[in-house]
């Protein structure tokens, strides 16, 4: 019953905090609403019983991401051009489209039996690092998924770096910067 | 009255029309970025939620996944960010609307 109320506390904060993002005319706000609706998903996790599952949302998503996003639009001062209309006319047809999309697979899910299980493992620090890292041979292997999964943050680091840096060398860029 | 399986793939449903919503009808290109993060976590949320109408041994699977798919939403919005100053650094705009360089 406890269980329930934080639930749907947390979900009403998301799902309102989501609708902020929808409707807010500053992507500022925007991205801040972003960051609640983060955090209580951060709570639903650990509500469902997946507290380490909450922690990396909390530090990667609520933390990083949108440290960064927020501080891209504060760097290139995304609210300069204010006069931009929020909708345009594909809206009229996107949103019907979309609500009787999840109209439709709403149906299936209510249709659909499902319960919690009440023999599911929490996904705590220890089974966590226990199954990601586990390099028996008749392991599930996730640890290569994790190797792997460095080297594309690490490339996509480095495209980052490449496509946001100025061009050093090409003498057009050189003139922009002293005018 | 507790905690239902279904309440938490409901959430999830919701949190991804929105996402999707404000990703392709909003056209400011940052609210576009924050809506294709809001659809990925509602993503990551449908799948906790699915994990736990497993037994024991099978829920482990839909709790380790969605640290991946969170490690590559962080690798998403790196590349996407540094696009969106490119092209705002030629462009000058926000709005997606102008980005027309490769239209058809």
């Amino acid at each position: 019953m406890l269980a329930l109320i934080y639930f749907i506390i947390l979900a009403v904060l998301a799902v309102g905090s989501a609708l902020c993002v929808l409707l807010s005319r500053h992507p500022l706000y925007g991205a801040l609403s972003l960051v609640l609706s983060m955090l209580s998903l951060a709570g639903i996790y650990g509500l469902l019983g997946s507290p380490f599952i909450g922690v990396v949302q909390v530090m990667v998503y609520a933390g990083a991401i949108m440290m960064l996003l927020t501080f891209v639009i504060m760097v290139l001062n995304g609210a300069r051009d204010s006069k931009t209309p929020m909708f345009d006319g594909v809206s009229l047809f996107v949103i019907p489209g979309v609500i009787v999309l999840a109209a439709l697979v709403g149906f299936v899910l209510v249709r659909t039996p499902m319960a919690i299980d009440e023999t599911t493992l929490r996904g705590s620090v220890a089974l966590t690092s226990r199954t990601l890292f586990d390099v028996a041979q008749t392991g599930p292997g996730y640890f290569v998924l994790f190797e792997i999964l460095g080297l594309l943050l690490l490339s996509s680091m480095a495209a980052a770096v490449l496509l946001a840096k100025k061009r050093l060398g090409s003498v057009d860029s050189d003139d922009k910067e002293e005018k | 009255m507790a905690l239902e399986a279904i309440y938490v793939q409901v959430l999830a449903l919701i949190l991804f029309s929105i996402g999707l919503i404000v990703a392709i009808a909003r056209r400011n290109v940052f609210f576009v970025l924050m809506g294709v993060e809001i659809a990925l976590n509602a993503v990551n949320l449908s799948f906790v939620g699915f994990a736990k109408t497993l037994p024991a041994d099978l829920s482990i699977a839909g709790q380790i996944v969605p640290l991946f798919s969170i490690a590559i939403a962080a690798a998403e919005a790196c590349v996407g960010l540094a696009m969106v100053i490119l092209i705002f650094r030629n462009r000058e705009s926000v709005d997606a609307d102008t980005y027309s360089n490769m239209k058809g």
